[in-house]
């Protein structure tokens, strides 16, 4: 597939009384990408997807999809879009395979029920009231759901919130696969580490905006030349932090964790190590590593992801 | 059209998988009509236990002391006069005057018993004191015992019950007269024979009256609390919004949630009519083109009315709420049950504006049950006024999705 876009947004408005939930975003889709919208909870994100799945009105705004400008998303766009929506239910007491086989009736062309069973692993629970499922398999069936018409492009909200690490490993793998078989993906997340593990594409968010965009590599290479140093420490005295600050550009803490930045690596460790035999800290769980999508988020709005 | 056959299946399937809704459309109201027909079912007649029989004794061959034809008369009879003052006997027994003809006076019980006025007919036929003599006196034990005949009206509880006691009483007749003339082996002189009196359709029986009555009580509680639980409940538990991230249209989804909700009404016809046909004797037809078209009418008026319910409410508990509120007054201020006679005038006002009120008048018109007191034109008017009604302040106020 050519690396066209697959959707463009410009300008897209959304309120909701006083608040504006989506305040004139844009953003561009390339074919076969893992585009990741990240922030906050009430950021927004959300309400951008469901305009753009078409289950709301924008109040203002253009919607490209397929090459077709719309004013609203409409069934030839669905025809070949796949939704995993954040919260949503099946009805309880139809079973598994009677879900699929229904939600294959609503596309004019859709994959056979027992071949998207196999791909999300519920083929043994084929006969299983939907009532009856785990979380995790709950969520393998709305996965299944979403691809039952094997969609051009799929929309992921959220899709390992409130998952245990193993179902989101699950999950982080379905998302490659898709995309290896040419998928175009849009997905939305609150963690940084899902977005750093999947997205080509990542825009964040915030207030309703979109405060910068670029593949993970470009947007912490906005922070300069910066290496992040981290080790456990709380409650430190004010004249031992006023003594840790002199050693790098930036130091903060989380109350967990306190993290430097600083471009001069070895000058800031060596200091550090002073720091730590004078004033009798051990630094455990001493680590350094490269900036990340939280200190960007962090960077730009002074303000943690999952605050 | 697979995904509106699909949905329709979907909602039958969840309504039969699920316990709560399988009582609501089908249990309850089988229920209410046995409970309804076995207490109401002999309205107007004795409010305690006794059964209305009739005796008939054609044996003229003998009238000699010792009779047994005479001993069996006797016995009904006895039963049939007061032991205690003030209280009723079990049996309250009729017998031909001296100059009525045997034949005329059981033509005429037969008609009593077929409109359920008599519980049974007891009929001792010519010979039977010959017979039972032979019976006994035959040395060789019981050959043939003299058989006495029994009629009783099919699918009649009265009759059932009055036939079980005649039968236990010829049993305890039966061995005394072993007894008394000395045979202890185990035998039988005396046998009944059942006679099945047909039954009378010059007269409404009460399940008669009551089946269709109960049949759209069943079509009102799917409207009434199914559309809106089905709708509302799926709607707030973002089921609907699954379905609205696919081509499916609304307009497709309505099709096939109605053509679901009708099959189930269609479903719960059927159990309630092979029900009262066969448990209670109803003979009642519904297979006639007038009564099958307000079958239709109404099944779409109770849906439609349901829709309104969901559109006024916010939420599945709210609409719910309003539903109950409802389906008391309607259902009783409708004439569903019972006759409505003799009501305040604002109570009678409800009545007037009850589409339900309507749909019974014409249901029990078109099948012969009742003459409707409305003009015929109302019965299909107003229903139609309330699913118009319905159906636009659903079309502008329900809301599909929780979306604020």
């Amino acid at each position: 597939m050519l690396a066209e876009a697959v959707l463009r947004v410009s300008n897209l408005v959304k309120h909701y009384g006083e608040v504006r939930a989506v305040d004139g975003i844009s953003f561009v889709v390339p074919a076969v990408t893992v585009f990741t919208l990240l922030g906050p909870n009430g950021a927004g994100k959300t309400t951008t997807l469901e305009i753009l799945e078409g289950i709301r009105e924008p109040d203002g705004g253009e919607i490209e999809a397929f090459g077709a400008r719309l004013r609203r998303v409409d069934r030839a766009a669905k025809e070949r879009m796949g939704v995993l929506l954040q919260e949503g239910n099946f009805e309880p007491y139809l079973k598994v395979k009677e879900i699929v086989a229904l939600f294959a009736s609503f596309f004019s062309h859709a994959l056979p029920v027992s071949e998207i069973l196999d791909r999300v692993a519920l083929s043994e629970k084929a006969n299983a009231m939907v009532k009856t499922l785990s979380g995790g398999q709950k969520q393998r069936l709305a996965v299944g759901v979403a691809l039952v018409n094997d969609p051009d492009l799929v929309f992921l909200d959220e899709p390992t919130t409130g998952l245990d690490p193993q179902a989101r490993r699950n999950m982080w793998s379905i998302v490659s696969d898709l995309k290896k078989q040419g998928k175009t993906l849009i997905l939305t997340t609150h963690y940084m580490e899902e977005a750093e593990a999947l997205a080509d594409r990542v825009c964040i968010m915030d207030h309703g905006r979109i405060i910068a965009e670029g593949t993970t590599r470009e947007l912490t290479e906005q922070l300069g030349q910066e290496t992040m140093i981290e080790f456990r420490g709380d409650g430190l005295a004010p004249e031992s932090w006023t003594e840790l600050q002199m050693c790098c550009e930036a130091a903060r803490s989380d109350g967990e964790t306190i993290t430097l930045e600083t471009v001069d690596l070895p000058r800031t460790m060596e200091s550090l190590f002073a720091w730590s035999r004078k004033q009798d800290i051990p630094l455990h769980q001493f680590a350094v590593r490269q900036p990340n999508l939280e200190d960007v988020f962090l960077a730009l709005t002074g303000r943690r992801l999952r605050e | 059209m697979n995904d509106v056959l699909l949905l329709a299946k979907t909602h039958v399937v969840t309504a039969l998988r699920e316990r709560v809704t399988l009582f609501w459309f089908l249990i309850f109201p089988v229920f209410l009509l046995t409970i309804l027909t076995l207490i109401f079912g002999r309205l107007g007649e004795e409010g305690e236990i006794s059964f209305e029989i009739s005796l008939i004794n054609r044996d003229s061959s003998s009238a000699t002391a010792g009779d047994f034809s005479a001993m069996i008369a006797e016995v009904f009879t006895k039963m049939g006069s007061p032991h205690i003052e003030g209280q009723k006997p079990l049996f309250s027994v009729h017998v031909p005057q001296a100059d009525d003809d045997l034949d005329t006076f059981l033509e005429r019980e037969e008609h009593a018993l077929r409109r359920g006025h008599r519980a049974a007919i007891v009929v001792i036929p010519e010979g039977f004191h010959d017979a039972a003599l032979h019976a006994v006196m035959n040395p060789s034990g019981i050959a043939q015992p003299a058989t006495l005949r029994v009629y009783m009206s099919r699918n009649d509880v009265a009759s059932e019950m009055a036939t079980e006691i005649i039968t236990h009483v010829l049993a305890e007749v039966d061995r005394e007269i072993l007894v008394r003339t000395g045979h202890f082996d185990p035998g039988k002189a005396i046998a009944r024979e059942t006679v099945w009196a047909g039954q009378d359709t010059g007269e409404i029986r009460y399940v008669d009256f009551l089946l269709p009555g109960v049949v759209l009580m069943g079509f009102f509680t799917n409207g009434l609390f199914g559309v809106p639980g089905a709708i509302l409940f799926n709607r707030d538990r973002k089921v609907l919004r699954r379905y609205w991230v696919t081509p499916l249209s609304v307009s497709r989804y309505l099709a096939g949630f109605a053509l679901g909700h009708l099959s189930l009404c269609v479903l719960q016809l059927v159990l309630l009519l092979l029900l009262g046909r066969f448990a209670f004797g109803a003979t009642v037809e519904f297979a006639q083109l007038d009564a099958v078209l307000i079958l239709i009418l109404a099944a779409v008026t109770f849906m439609a009315f349901g829709f309104l319910i969901a559109s006024l409410a916010r939420t599945a508990n709210a609409g719910m709420a309003i539903a109950n509120i409802l389906n008391m007054p309607m259902m009783f201020l409708s004439g569903m049950f019972f006759p409505i006679s003799g009501l305040p005038t604002f109570l009678l006002a409800v009545v007037y504006v009850n589409p339900v009120s309507y749909l019974v008048e014409g249901l029990r018109a078109s099948l012969g049950v009742q003459s409707s007191t409305f003009p015929s034109i109302l019965l299909v008017i107003v229903p139609l006024g309330w699913i118009a009604a319905s159906v636009a302040v659903a079309a502008g106020k329900l809301k599909w999705d929780v979306a604020r």
